[in-house]
């Protein structure tokens, strides 16, 4: 199959004075041409770096490991000068924080005519680029620094002034989890829509397993620093096969049985300073046996998509009136 | 106290906000008539839309924001008698990331209520805090650590141990779960229900999030447009919303 994106066994260590710490132990993700794919995970869990690894964004002191290819080329080996082409014709990246991702010096319109410099949107007028993502008065709003704006408002200007370079593939790191239940949903929909348009893959990094169920065709669960259970959202969702997948959905208050308390996953996500010897999550898994401990699960192929577990789940216990009323 | 009393009530209560002036001068007209109440130990939830008056709903109930018209009653007497009570009033707000004192170690901020109502050092309390840290489910040793060393449910587990140490009779959850992980936030839902259950205080639980809310709250009460336009018990609520808007709310989720 033909991969936009193939990233494998990635690894990423850091030192710092407190010791070292691993925030990618091996993940394995591809995404197609047009795709849209929710990578879903606590905090912690390695989900923005494996975003930021995308387009080698790390900071200095990170040290890598494993292949990442975007469209053809080895991410990993690239020279400076490839490395900002791809960066800029390629990729698009929306952060999390999209106010602090404007600089608060320069008034909307200046910024994003020089964000815009020498991509494929160069010869875009950011008043047309804002109406495309339904902001009103374009005019006004091109006047205004970022400090007058609001939220919802910045995240549509960053997301007009990256989709106007028309970029294969979009990552968006948590894009709306600074902005309101209503904004949430407008801000999703607008980036959703432009990427259909222009044909852009989605890698859409998120704790919302309710809109990622929503929006994405394809969901990566991430836990420890690797992708746990990756295949078509309705599957891992709705029926899950990985005991930390199944322990996620069923906290979800959505799921929540009425008269029952609700499941928490006991404890805290792993600080991992090495590679983990074995599943990540095994000290909190129900499912968990002696082997889990010592034994790193390999890729298994299960009820249609890929679980990396000794044990995978093997029926659904969601009940399917519960599953409605989500 | 063996009946169940209300709290909070607040009565017919207007909030009316203006700005600019002459021909620029706009009227926005946060709370119409709103009418609500919470007896001690229930949850009441509240949902709606941004910019329904939901966060404007809390401040009048917190004292915070005086109504324009109508009564507030905190223990059936005037809130402004709640003065006379330090602590009695207590908000868990969306994120603990920016509620938390960055420059305060945990100890110190779990402490400062209870040493703002005594006038003693937060040293003074270091017992109290060190159980009430336990009681949120937090390692006791974790006093000595700054906020910024904790995770998002750490965090709100301080902010939930700083509102319950002056023992208040009720806390308003603004959107209290809305910024944390998923098994995070049902950690903290059960936290919630388990320390009502123990300390017996009235909440006003007001989120977006109807399944967060169909999970804690007893009752339910829907804004729309400044106006509450539904109350009902929770189970009967989900079951058969009456208003047109709230079942709208609930085909959104």
């Amino acid at each position: 199959m033909n991969h936009l994106l193939r990233v494998d066994g990635a690894t990423v260590d850091y030192t710092t004075r407190h010791g070292a710490t691993r925030a990618l132990d091996g993940a394995n993700l591809t995404i197609a041409p047009g795709e849209r794919v929710g990578l879903v995970g606590e905090s912690g869990s390695g989900k923005s770096t494996l975003g930021l690894l995308v387009g080698r964004l790390l900071p200095a002191g990170a040290r890598v490991g494993g292949t990442i290819t975007v469209d053809g080329r080895d991410v990993l080996s690239l020279r400076p000068g490839d490395l900002r082409a791809l960066r800029r014709e390629v990729l698009g990246f929306v952060p999390q924080d999209p106010v602090g991702a404007l600089d608060p010096t320069l008034r909307v319109g200046r910024q994003m005519r020089l964000a815009l410099r020498g991509s494929a949107g160069e010869d875009g007028n950011p008043a047309d680029l804002l109406e495309r993502v339904r902001i009103d008065r374009p005019d006004r709003v091109l006047r205004l620094y970022p400090h007058e704006i609001s939220g919802g408002m910045a995240q549509r200007i960053v997301i007009a002034t990256v989709m106007a370079a028309a970029p294969r593939l979009l990552v968006a790191d948590e894009p709306t989890a600074a902005l309101d239940a209503q904004s949430r949903e407008e801000v999703t929909g607008l980036v959703m829509d432009l990427a259909e348009s222009e044909g852009t893959s989605v890698l859409w990094l998120s704790h919302d397993l309710r809109a990622v169920g929503r929006w994405c065709d394809r969901t990566a669960v991430m836990y420890g620093g690797r992708v746990v259970e990756d295949g078509s959202t309705r599957a891992v969702l709705d029926d899950p096969r990985h005991p930390y997948t199944r322990a996620l959905s069923r906290s979800d208050p959505a799921h929540a049985v009425p008269g029952r308390r609700l499941p928490a996953i006991v404890g805290g996500p792993p600080t991992l300073v090495a590679g983990a010897p074995g599943c990540a999550f095994a000290p909190r898994c129900p499912r968990a046996v002696a082997d889990c401990e010592g034994h790193r699960p390999l890729p298994l192929t299960v009820d249609g998509r890929t679980v990396l577990c000794l044990r995978p789940e093997t029926e659904t216990t969601v009940p399917s009136d519960v599953k409605a009323a989500s | 106290m063996s009946t169940p009393e209300n709290v909070v009530e607040l009565r017919d209560v207007d909030a009316v906000f203006t700005s600019g002036r002459g021909r620029a001068r706009r009227v926005l007209r946060a709370m119409r008539g709103v009418d609500l109440h919470v007896a001690a130990g229930e949850t009441l939830g509240l949902v709606g839309e941004s910019g329904s008056g939901k966060s404007t709903t809390g401040a009048v109930a917190l004292g915070l924001r005086r109504p324009t018209s109508g009564t507030v009653t905190f223990l059936g007497e005037p809130l402004r008698r709640a003065r006379r009570r330090p602590g009695a009033i207590q908000a868990v707000l969306q994120n603990p990331h920016w509620s938390l004192n960055p420059r305060l170690r945990v100890g110190a901020t779990v402490a400062e209520p209870l040493a703002a109502r005594d006038g003693r050092s937060p040293n003074a309390h270091r017992d109290a805090v060190r159980r009430m840290l336990e009681q949120v489910g937090l390692p006791p040793d974790l006093d000595a650590r700054h906020p910024h060393e904790l995770s998002g449910g750490q965090r709100q587990r301080v902010a939930i141990a700083r509102a319950l140490i002056t023992e208040p009779r009720f806390i308003v959850f603004d959107e209290a779960v809305s910024a944390l992980d998923v098994s995070v936030q049902a950690q903290i839902l059960n936290l919630i229900r388990d320390l009502q259950e123990l300390h017996g205080f009235g909440s006003l639980f007001i989120s977006h999030d109807l399944a967060a809310v169909r999970y804690v709250a007893h009752r339910v009460a829907v804004m729309l447009r400044g106006e509450i336009v539904e109350t009902a018990p929770t189970s009967v609520f989900y079951d058969v919303p009456r208003h047109p808007y709230s079942r709208r709310l609930l085909e959104a989720t």
